[in-house]
Formats: structure tokens, C-alpha cells, sequence
């Protein structure tokens, strides 16, 4: 055991992670062909996105220049924002981390928020700089940056080229040097943590684990300690990077095991498995339960794609359980689910892939964060969507979550970020110089105005320079009130938001105006209203069609004519019809793109 | 009721919206194409027909003999006696009187001039080759020939047309004796130089309907009666040849582009003018042969554009078979209840103020 080393690399997206890991992978003859892909995150649209988000671990045998042979296990991490509870997770199952800066970018903000969890966790940091090959680099900022956020001094930093290797053998000795082997005896009762997990159609779930105490090897009875379910094993090995079938593993080792678990919602990342012979070790500290924060419909465009949506959830949720839903039905939009997820990018992603995957047509509504309604029994609620708010005259107060971000932005994009924290109803709660370069600023602010196109607001106003991270801090009153929407008339349930008193209003006016370009035009008109309540706060009026008709028989072609009719039918059924109404897809995310 | 059709794919030069299938500066090609047209005639040889259009492309462009030749050959080939309405289409630049006798003279009675429009400024902003001029020219020497129809094409939505130029190039036409008048919007089509580059004169859809609703509404006032979305007629001067497209009529088309519907089949000839001249049977391409439902539905698709006769549910189950025309008349019933047609016992019709939105309506009438 003295012999392991586990260890994970801290990176903001494109600081070169992925292109040192596969260089260590190589450098240990674990690759042996210089990939153009990198082995460690899988998934293409990841990759489109630049991000990762499922972790996995890759096990190195390395021969060190101390003639020793040690087990290197490369444990990944998600780099976003939206991940900090699996990092954490990942963190635990380590005891160092290689802090991976690129020379030429400096230190970002998730990268900090990220070490800050590293360092809580007790891992010893190997500070490195990446891409020294570069010419544009700012070496001397880097230290100072490094020293000034995390307090690390200069000497203990290394520098490498992923990209060429340099550097890369000293860091795999420091990591031998540096990092303290994992404690833990393999005699006592069976603790490991799940990191993360797979599912595998053949053999069900399939946890990444760190093994803390005890063993595991096939046939044994094992506890998932959050649900005091009993499994028995399967198979245990490990990647590197493809699986290997292993006799057992052990305290301090990485790998993974299968036993036939059939729920996905069986496995959590965090929870701790036991030997069932041993029901009362202590779970390892830190487990929660997924907590998603933001939540959105999802309905099929076409009704009849409800079970594929059902299908597809399911299986979704086998391979991330942080995903949860119900399900919903809207007036507008027929039956659907409400799902929920940790963040924005998640959510993102996880549409994309729904789409993709399982080729299925969605339409998504705006994304809503959990409020917190006090009513006037009192009683308190929370709710995810605007559609399940209580009648107004029930409504003593609500209340909304806050986070706390921390944003780190270069001097001279100051202004602009602070502009638009202020449009986002941030407060400002302090500002830190860390090198005469940069600034951190730190906001507290609501997060239904993060979900609503801040990040990329936020790239936009710093041409891609501020980074953020956050954490959640609690609820907050705020003075905020349900805006409807009426298409010819009938409230669109699909539509509502919650907004600000004070913005409500120029948001439905902006919302309806937008609206209206969207609707194509009907053969009759249709209002477009924003309501508050009662109050009309927004009206504008789709004046109906007046041209729409093939013209010119082409030499007699009917099949031409029935085809283009045909495409134009296609085009409809992507639409929803409320009451006579067709609504295209869009519209329903449409709140978020009102700045556009 | 069958007709013939027959595509002349060669124009002096193209004109700036036109997606239609005719290639500019080939005349020279003229008498190899008659001779690949009586070929592909002669692979359907001893059909009768009761109409014949001859359409483009420009079939002026045949000339007088080129028309001769093709006449002669079609007689030999086909039965045509029993001819009731023979058309051709003519520009007027080449619309001769020596071409407009000899088609008097081969058994046509119906003429369609390419009028457009009598603005010169239109129908320059175009790209089309004649002036007001000669269109007129035209519409007279046609008069004189003795030709028992005659239709002028107009367009809607010209580069700075407005009421008062359309107004004035329909009035004239009307006073000339025009019989039949095709009135069609331009549109944008994709691939042309006019969607390409877009004037910005382009009366927008909005301007085009208006302008539409009153040129349906002066045509009507003289007399014309609109019995097709396009088309105006004084009585008993509609396009028969046309009127049997509407009603799901066969036809057989000859010539690269030109599309057949025999024995409930409907298939088309590739439109590539070049390998037709080689080899003039062997471009048969998009067969299609739909079951007795679908061809219910598509023969009511079709059927809607006749804006007076429509729809006639009885007639249509009593020839496809009540069975195939259920899910048909449920879907017409709906759509009248809607507001969408009018019903008049067993018969459906576009509402008269739906005409330039029928689009949605054909599409329902066709189904899933
Ligand atoms: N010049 C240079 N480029 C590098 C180096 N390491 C990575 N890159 C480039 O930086 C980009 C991001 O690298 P990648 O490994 O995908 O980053 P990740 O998002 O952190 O996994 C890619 O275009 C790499 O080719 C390096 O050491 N030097
Ligand atoms: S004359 Fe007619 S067929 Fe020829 S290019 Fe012009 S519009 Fe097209």
C-alpha cells in the first residue's frame, strides 16, 4: 500500500488536463500510440462543450527512478461550476492533486474554488504550470497569482509541456515524493467510498470506488450504506484505461465493482459501501443526496413520444443519478416531466444529449430554481415551477435562493462585470487584488438570474476573460411576483415566470415583443398578453396571414406540390397548438434570449 | 378525359424568378428535340387525348416549322381526333404571325401569351425579354389568327408594382378581349437570381395579397369568373387542360420536366434536356403509385383549388370506395365546422377570403 499513490488534476477547461493525462498515460507505456482523442473524457459533446463530467480513474503502474514500482491511479474531475459536490467526491478518494495552471491564462476561478475543496480535504497540492512551450506567458503572474490566492510559495511550483512532455518525468517522481500513500488496513471491515459510477446494460450499475478500509473481491455480501440495500459481488477490477477483471481490491486501492444493481437510484456518488457481515461502520463523511437547483418541463413535441421521453429519462438517470424528475402536465404542453438539475451547463448538456442520444424532439421551458413560498396558513412550500404557485391572496412572502460567486475578472473588464452583476440584481459583498492584474469580486445574487444567461453574458462582457464559481448560500425574501402569458386569450402555463416587481413589467413587454416574432402568423389574429394577476402589463396583436398558397402547376408535377405540402405538415408538427395557436419550439425558452 | 402535355425547355434567356426547367441560347437544339419528343410519343403510341397544352420553357421558340414538324409527328402517333381545346404557350418577342397561323392551322385554338405585365420598368426589373409593345402586338396578331381563347399570364408582386400599374396592365387586357387571364404571385425561389439578390422594391406578401384581392375583385366586376386560385375566365373559357389536373385527371407529359399521371401512376421525365436528346424513354423517374385512400385525399387536395366547384364527397366515395374516403370526410367536416371550408351538402369549398392562405388547408385535407 505504501506503494500507491492516488491523486487527481485540478484544471479549468482547456489548461491542458486532458493532453497531460494522456502524456503520463504514454510516459508509463499505459497508451502506446499518441491518441488524438484524449482518453480521459469519452463523451463528444463534452468535448464540444470543453468540459468533463464524468469522472473516471485510470490505473498507472509506474517504475520510479528509485527502482521502486508504484500504482499511480488517476482519478478525474469535472471542471464546472455546476459539480462541486462530485468534486468534492472525487477529492475524497485522493490524497493529492496536481493544481494545473496554463502559463499562458493564469489562475481561473473554478480552479481556485476547486483547490480551496482540495485543500479542506487534506490533499497534498503539487502546483504545476502547464504549456512553458508557449511563447505569450506570463510565468512571473502565475507565481504571484498562485501565491497571493492559495498561499503557495514559488519553489514548490513545477513546469511542464503537456504538449511536448517536458517536465512531465520530474512531476510523476514529485507525485511519488510528494503525495503521502494512502493509510487504512486492509483488515478492518470494508469501507469504500463511491466516486462516481457507469451502467453497464450486461451488469447493471457500475460504482467507481476508493477503497478505504477492508477489501472487496467476488462473492462478498456488500451494504450501500445510505439505504442499507445488500448486493452481492460480482466482479471487481479497475481501468487503464479499459477495464481489467481483478482477484481484490484492497485499502488504498481504485477500481470499480459490479454486482447486479439494477436502480440506478440505488447508487449514489458519496455513499459508502460495507461488508454486509459488518452493518455498522460508519459511513464516510460528506454524503448527500443530489440536490438539484434548477428545474425545467420537458414535454415530447409530439404526444405520442411520451414513452420514448419515459425511456430515455430512465436510462439517462442509470448513468447520472443526479438528474431527478417527475412527472407534469401542462395545459399547453400535454404530459411531459419536470426535471431537475444541479446546475444550467447540466441542464444544458443533458438536453443536448436527450435529443442526440435518443433522437427525441423536446421542448424545454425556461429553467426555474426552487422557491420558497411562505403562506399566509403559514406553512412553508418550496416549488419548482411558476405553474404550481399558490393563488397570490395565499402568498404571505416568498423566497428565493442565493449564492455566493466568486468572480475573477482582468482589471480592465471591471466595469462591464460589475454592470452586469448589477443587472442580475447582485450585491456586491467584497473585491480582492491578487496580483495588480486581476480582481476578484464577490456577489451574492439571486440564482434565478445565474440560470438565465449569465455565464455567457459574463464571457461576453470580458471577451472570455472572467471565470466564476459559486456556492449556495441559502433563501432570501424578495419582493417577486408570478407574470402570465395569454395566447389568444388562454393563460400558456408553460410560459409564466417569476420575476422581480419591479422588472416583471419591461421583462413581459420584452418577453411579448419577442413572442410575436416568434408565432408565425395565423389565419386569424392573436393577442399576445403579459399579466400580472389581473393586470395586463403587455399587449401586442399577430395581425393574421394574408399569403400563403403554392402558386404555379409545374408542368402538372403534383407529387412536387403534395411533397412541399407534406414538408410544410412536417414543419407544423413541430410546433404546439394551444387552443388554435401554433407555438414554435423556442418560444418556450424564449425568456432567456431577451436580451439577444 | 385525357391530356397531353408537352414541355418546350428552351427560353432566349432566363428570367430573373423562373425555377421552371428550360435552358437559355439552346435553340439550335430545336429540331433534334422534335425529333426526341416524337420518340418518347411514339414509346406511348395510339393513346387518345381530348387536350393539348404545349408549355415551356418557351414553345414559341419552336418556330413555325419546328411547330409543323411536332404537329404532324404527334397526329401520326397518337389519335387527336377527338381534340377538343389545344393550347400553346407563346412569348410575345416570338410569337410570330407566321408561328400563330401555322398553330391555327395544326388544330390549336387556345393561346397563352407571356404577357407579365404592360410596364416596361417591370418588365425589365425582371429580366424578361419583351416590352409592353410587343405584348400587345401579340394579343392582336393572336385576335386576328382567330384563336377561340386567348390567356394572358400576369404577374403579382413585380418590383414597384403597385395597384395602379397592375390596375392598368389588366385593364388593358381585359379591353383587348382577353378570355383568360393566369394571375400568379411571384415568389422567391431558391436558386434564382432573384431570391439571391432580392430588390428592395419587392412588394412584401402583405402588399401582394392586397394587390391580389384587387385584381380578383376588378375581374370579377368585368365578368371573369375565378375558378381556379390563379386563374380568371369569362364563361366557358376555362383551361380545360387544366381543369383536369385540378379534378385528378390523367395526363401524359413529354419532355424532360414534364410529369404524367396514367392509370393512377404519376411519374415524371428527369430534367436534363441532354441525356433526353440521347435517350428520350429512359428518364422516367419518381414513380409513384399511392393506395385508393391517399389518392382520395390527394385528388380533394387537388380539388380544393377549383374555388367554385371544390370538393364533392359523394362523387369521390362512390369512386374510390366509401371506406377510403371516411377519414377524408370526417377531416372536411371538421375544417367547415372550423370555418376552414365551406359546406354545401356533400360539397366543400375554399372561403373566398382563404384563397392566398389555402396552404393549411390543403395540407389538413391531405392528412397523415
Ligand atoms: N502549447 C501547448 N498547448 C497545449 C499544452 N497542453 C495542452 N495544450 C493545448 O490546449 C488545448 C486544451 O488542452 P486539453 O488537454 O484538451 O485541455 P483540458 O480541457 O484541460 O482537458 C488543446 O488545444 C491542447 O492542444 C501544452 O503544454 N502546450
Ligand atoms: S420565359 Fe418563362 S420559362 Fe422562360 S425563363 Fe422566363 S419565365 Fe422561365
Amino acid at each position: 500500500m505504501k506503494n500507491i499513490r492516488n491523486f487527481c488534476i485540478i484544471a479549468h477547461i482547456d489548461h491542458g488536463k486532458s493532453t497531460l493525462a494522456d502524456r503520463i498515460l504514454e510516459l508509463t507505456n499505459v497508451i502506446h500510440t499518441v491518441s488524438k482523442e484524449p482518453s480521459l473524457d469519452s463523451m463528444d459533446l463534452e468535448r464540444e462543450r470543453g468540459i468533463t463530467i464524468k469522472a473516471k480513474a485510470v490505473r498507472i503502474p509506474y517504475y520510479a527512478r528509485n527502482g521502486q514500482d508504484y500504482i499511480l491511479n488517476l482519478i478525474d474531475t469535472p471542471g464546472h461550476v455546476d459539480f462541486s459536490y462530485e468534486v468534492s467526491r472525487s477529492l475524497k478518494a485522493c490524497e493529492g492533486a496536481i493544481l494545473l495552471v496554463d502559463a499562458s491564462q493564469g489562475v481561473e476561478a473554478q480552479t481556485i474554488a476547486n483547490t480551496y475543496l482540495a485543500i479542506d480535504a487534506g490533499l497534498t497540492i503539487i502546483p504545476v504550470i502547464n504549456k512553458i512551450d508557449l511563447t505569450n506567458i506570463m510565468l512571473d503572474d502565475c507565481y504571484l497569482q498562485l501565491d497571493e490566492m492559495l498561499g503557495i510559495p514559488s519553489e514548490d511550483v513545477l513546469r511542464v509541456s503537456g504538449k511536448l512532455g517536458t517536465g512531465v518525468p520530474e512531476l510523476l517522481e514529485a507525485i511519488i515524493e510528494r503525495i503521502p500513500p494512502p493509510q487504512g488496513s486492509p483488515d478492518e471491515p470494508l469501507s469504500c467510498l463511491i466516486f462516481d459510477s457507469a451502467y453497464d446494460s450486461y451488469r447493471g450499475v457500475l460504482p467507481h470506488i476508493r477503497i478505504f478500509a477492508g477489501s472487496v473481491q467476488r462473492g462478498d455480501r456488500i451494504m450501500l450504506k445510505s439505504t442499507g440495500k445488500v448486493f452481492e459481488v460480482d466482479e471487481v477490477g479497475y481501468f487503464s484505461p479499459d477495464p481489467v477483471v481483478g482477484q481484490k481490491l484492497g485499502a488504498g486501492e481504485v477500481g470499480y465493482l459490479t454486482a447486479t444493481i439494477r436502480e440506478a437510484g440505488d447508487v449514489h456518488v458519496g455513499d459508502t459501501i460495507i461488508s454486509a457481515k459488518h452493518p455498522n461502520t460508519p459511513a464516510i463523511p460528506g454524503f448527500r443526496h443530489p440536490q438539484p437547483m434548477v428545474y425545467c418541463g420537458l414535454y415530447p413535441v409530439i404526444s405520442n413520444d411520451y414513452g420514448k421521453l419515459t425511456a430515455a429519462l430512465e436510462k439517462f438517470q442509470l448513468n447520472d443519478s443526479s438528474i431527478v424528475y417527475e412527472k407534469e402536465s401542462s395545459g399547453a404542453l400535454g404530459y411531459g416531466y419536470r426535471v431537475g438539475f444541479l446546475g444550467m451547463l447540466h441542464m444544458d448538456i443533458t438536453l443536448e444529449r436527450l435529443k442526440r442520444e435518443y433522437e427525441l424532439m423536446l421542448i424545454a421551458t425556461m429553467p426555474s430554481v426552487v422557491y420558497k413560498i411562505i403562506t399566509t396558513k403559514p406553512e412553508e412550500l418550496y416549488v419548482d415551477s411558476p405553474s404550481k404557485f399558490p393563488e397570490p391572496d395565499r402568498i404571505d412572502h416568498i423566497e428565493e435562493p442565493i449564492i455566493r460567486a466568486r468572480v475573477i475578472v482582468p482589471m480592465e473588464f471591471v466595469g462591464p462585470c460589475m454592470e452586469l452583476a448589477d443587472s442580475k440584481r447582485g450585491s456586491l459583498i467584497g473585491m480582492e487584488h491578487p496580483d495588480g492584474k486581476r480582481v476578484v469580486l464577490i456577489y451574492d445574487f439571486p440564482l434565478a438570474e445565474i440560470i438565465t444567461g449569465y455565464y455567457d453574458k459574463l464571457k461576453s462582457v470580458s471577451r472570455g476573460y472572467a471565470s466564476v464559481s459559486y456556492d449556495l448560500m441559502g433563501y432570501q425574501p424578495g419582493d417577486l411576483v408570478k407574470v402570465d402569458i395569454l395566447v389568444k386569450g388562454t393563460k400558456v402555463d408553460a410560459l409564466s415566470y417569476i420575476a422581480p416587481r419591479e422588472t416583471a413589467s419591461t421583462r413581459g413587454r420584452a418577453l411579448i415583443h419577442k413572442l410575436r416574432k416568434l408565432i408565425p402568423r395565423h389565419q386569424f389574429e392573436v393577442s399576445l398578453q403579459a399579466a400580472i394577476g389581473k393586470k395586463v402589463v403587455a399587449r401586442e396583436d399577430i395581425v393574421p396571414i394574408r399569403k400563403d398558397v403554392l402558386a404555379k402547376c409545374y408542368g402538372g408535377d403534383i407529387t412536387r406540390k403534395r411533397k412541399l405540402l407534406e414538408k410544410q405538415k412536417e414543419g407544423k408538427k413541430l410546433m404546439k397548438m394551444v387552443g388554435q395557436v401554433e407555438i414554435p419550439q423556442e418560444a418556450f425558452l424564449s425568456l432567456l434570449k431577451l436580451e439577444e | 378525359m385525357r391530356g397531353l402535355y408537352i414541355h418546350i425547355p428552351f427560353c432566349v434567356r432566363k428570367c430573373a424568378y423562373c425555377d421552371f426547367y428550360s435552358l437559355a441560347g439552346r435553340q439550335h437544339l430545336v429540331p433534334a428535340y422534335v425529333d426526341a419528343l416524337l420518340t418518347e410519343a411514339r414509346s406511348y403510341a395510339g393513346l387518345s387525348f381530348q387536350t393539348l397544352y404545349l408549355g415551356g420553357g418557351t414553345p414559341s421558340l419552336l418556330g413555325d416549322r419546328g411547330l409543323r414538324r411536332l404537329l404532324n409527328g404527334l397526329h401520326q402517333v397518337f389519335d387527336l381526333s377527338g381534340l377538343a381545346e389545344a393550347t400553346i404557350e407563346v412569348n410575345p418577342d416570338s410569337a410570330t404571325t407566321a408561328l400563330l397561323e401555322t398553330a391555327r392551322q395544326k388544330g390549336f385554338n387556345r393561346v397563352s401569351i407571356g404577357v407579365q405585365s404592360l410596364r416596361d420598368g417591370e418588365l425589365n426589373s425582371v429580366g424578361r425579354v419583351h416590352n409592353a409593345a410587343q405584348a400587345l402586338a401579340a394579343l392582336a396578331q393572336a385576335k386576328a389568327t382567330g384563336f377561340a381563347s386567348i390567356s394572358a399570364d400576369v404577374i403579382i408582386g413585380l418590383p414597384e408594382q403597385n395597384w395602379g400599374t397592375l390596375h392598368s396592365t389588366i385593364g388593358k387586357l381585359v379591353h383587348m378581349g382577353v378570355q383568360h387571364i393566369s394571375a400568379y404571385c411571384l415568389s422567391l425561389e431558391p436558386g434564382t437570381p432573384l431570391a439571391a439578390d432580392p430588390p428592395a422594391n419587392l412588394p412584401d406578401d402583405d402588399a401582394q395579397a392586397e394587390l391580389f384581392h384587387r385584381a380578383c375583385s376588378f375581374l370579377e366586376s368585368e365578368g371573369f369568373v375565378h375558378y381556379e386560385i390563379s386563374n380568371f375566365a369569362r364563361p366557358d373559357h376555362e383551361c380545360q387542360h387544366n381543369l383536369n389536373y385540378w379534378r385528378g385527371g390523367a395526363y401524359l407529359g413529354l419532355g424532360p420536366a414534364a410529369a404524367s399521371h396514367l392509370n393512377g401512376r404519376r411519374f415524371k421525365d428527369r430534367d436534363d434536356l441532354e441525356t433526353y436528346l440521347r435517350n428520350p424513354t429512359g428518364l422516367v423517374e419518381d414513380v409513384e403509385i399511392l393506395n385508393a385512400e391517399a389518392k382520395a385525399a390527394e385528388e380533394a387536395m387537388l380539388r380544393l383549388r377549383l374555388l367554385r366547384e371544390g370538393i364533392d364527397v359523394r362523387a369521390l366515395a362512390t369512386r374510390f370506395g366509401r371506406a377510403n374516403t371516411q377519414g377524408l370526410t370526417r377531416r372536411l367536416r371538421e375544417m367547415a365546422m372550423r370555418g376552414c371550408l365551406v359546406r354545401d351538402s356533400t360539397r366543400y369549398v375554399l372561403p373566398a377570403d382563404r384563397v392566398l392562405v389555402s396552404n393549411s388547408a390543403f395540407a389538413e385535407v391531405l392528412g397523415d
